[in-house]
């Protein structure tokens, strides 16, 4: 893959975090100089038991939280230093894909994805309404567009999440967890969508998951983090060579390792000090 | 805590005179359906439980009147003060704490679990202003339908009382009007008006910057909404006191 930009990208990285550094209350440190890169046309896995900081990092990725320390590029765009209107036309070039969907209980499948649509452009209802219909067929849930999404599995939601994501024709897709809760046909499905959408739209994407069949499905990079710090990054191949065992544990899911199962008495009163 | 508040209600009130810049043009920030919708919500959904309370309100307050003039063989006074207590206090305050135990709760409700559930971080990585999209159309709906509640309830307690007046304490229909409307001047109503609008903008903005901030799940939401409508009433309170002093004294 070039390094050089193409023309329609103002740099070779979709994302480039340089030192990210998380810290809340200015003392619990959730990320610690967090780095990474990901070219245009990649899917980045980011993995890590739970508490490691991949949500944090992910919520850094997409300007929800700004980090204590480190910069965070969107095609070339800093955006840790973005007052809020410049920051929302960069997030018009990104989707994202909620752990729960986030979907609008309120609203129709069709009006949930249509809403992006209607907000950022002056297309009419019936214009924003058919684009919808064409998302939702992507994800193969045409003709579910009028029901509310109390009304469909938790699959479809995130099938219509996607959709959702998908709706402003977004260069990057952010997922958070997009298959945890779901059943192992479902979760092919999901990872195969995600596979197909990326290759055949050429967005470039980030994936949170503790999934491993999943990331090693649909990863062409990776990092594993652990206690808020990049412990190992590279291809999926390199990844799963790599003899660190702490990692090892975590792929393999085993009980026994470097991973703690418990914490004694006093390392969890040490734990609960260290972050008040 | 109050400079949250502070913030997220003058930007609410920013973003509905300022208008934004689509891409067809200047554009007003908010969606007139949405601001319908809540309208239709929190007013018109509210009419029937803002209507019962007035109306027994105004039966009570007849009553009692009644008791305590007929020891001084002044009855008909019952018209007198039915009219000032209703257009005055009773009216806008029992009509503010219906909608804050019925919709300002439900706002905060509302709000919260779209917090809990990543929806309004949803609708910011979506570039879409949850203020904009999510308080404006609330808050402005608030303060439009709280007078209009106001007079509704207050013309209901008005009626209930000239009904006992009547039924009850036999005096005539047309003489009980006439007292109530010597009875009160034309600051009586507008006060009343003035303080709906207050009240709207405090339930408004209270409901939804307690919605807004839920952290922690569904207890946060149960533990926000308590808060809200505890806020929402004691601020009434004391904003109606503030008002009566002023309008009142000044």
């Amino acid at each position: 893959m070039s390094e050089a930009p193409s023309n329609k990208h103002k740099s070779p990285y979709a994302v480039e975090a340089r030192g990210v550094t998380q810290s809340f209350d200015g003392k619990r440190k959730v990320l610690s100089n967090v780095s990474f890169k990901v070219k245009h046309g990649e899917i980045l896995i980011i993995m890590g038991g739970s508490g490691c900081g991949k949500s944090t990092l992910l919520k850094v990725l997409i300007g929800l939280l700004k980090p204590t320390e480190g910069e965070v590029f969107i095609d070339g765009t800093e955006i840790t230093k973005l007052n809020d209107r410049e920051l929302s036309s960069v997030r018009k070039r990104f989707g994202m894909l909620f752990q729960y969907s986030a979907l609008f209980n309120s609203l129709t499948l069709g009006e949930n994805v249509a809403l992006p649509i209607l907000e950022s452009s002056d297309v009419s209802p019936s214009i924003a309404e058919l684009m919808a219909r064409l998302k939702l067929e992507m994800v193969g849930m045409n003709g579910f567009e009028h029901l509310k999404p109390a009304e469909i599995s938790g699959g479809m939601k995130k099938r219509v999440g996607m959709a959702r994501g998908l709706a402003l024709d977004p260069d990057l897709l952010f997922c958070d967890e997009p298959t945890s809760g779901l059943d192992p046909v479902t979760t092919a499905t999901i990872d195969k969508l995600t596979l197909d959408l990326t290759r055949m739209l050429g967005i470039s994407a980030v994936v949170v998951t503790h999934d491993m069949t999943s990331a090693f499905r649909i990863g062409t990079q990776m990092i594993y983090l652990s206690d808020g710090k990049v412990l190992v990054s590279g291809t999926p191949e390199e990844v799963k060579q790599n003899p660190n065992p702490n990692l090892q544990q975590f792929i393999n899911g085993h009980a026994d390792g470097p991973i703690p199962f418990k914490l004694s008495k006093d390392d969890w009163l040490n734990s609960l000090k260290k972050q008040t | 805590m109050l400079l949250e508040y502070a913030q997220l209600s003058l930007r609410a009130f920013a973003c509905i005179f300022t208008p934004r810049k689509g891409p067809g043009g200047w554009m007003l920030s908010w969606k007139v359906t949405a601001l319908f919708a809540q309208m239709v919500r929190i007013g018109v959904a509210s009419l029937p439980t803002v209507a019962l309370a007035n109306f027994l309100l105004g039966v009570v307050l007849a009553i009692q009147g009644a008791g305590q003039f007929d020891k001084l063989g002044a009855t008909d006074m019952v018209a007198d003060l039915v009219a000032f207590s209703v257009l005055r206090e009773i009216g806008p305050l029992i009509t503010a704490v219906i909608v804050i135990g019925r919709s300002g709760s439900s706002i905060t409700a509302e709000l919260g679990t779209m917090a809990v559930s990543e929806e309004i971080d949803a609708l910011n990585v979506m570039g879409i202003d949850p203020v904009r999209y999510l308080v404006v159309p609330r808050l402005l709906a608030m303060i439009l339908m709280m007078p209009v509640l106001t007079v509704l309830g207050e013309g209901i307690g008005l009626f209930s009382g000239w009904v006992i007046g009547v039924a009850s304490l036999h005096l005539d229909p047309v003489y009980y009007v006439q007292r109530s409307i010597d009875a009160v001047e034309q600051k009586d109503l507008y006060s009343g008006l003035l303080k709906a609008l207050v009240f709207g903008a405090i339930v408004g903005t209270v409901g939804c910057f307690y919605g807004i901030t839920v952290k922690g799940g569904a207890e946060g939401v149960g533990k926000a909404t308590t808060k809200s409508v505890v806020t929402s009433l004691t601020s009434m309170l004391a904003m109606d006191a503030i008002l009566t002093a002023l309008i009142y004294f000044s």
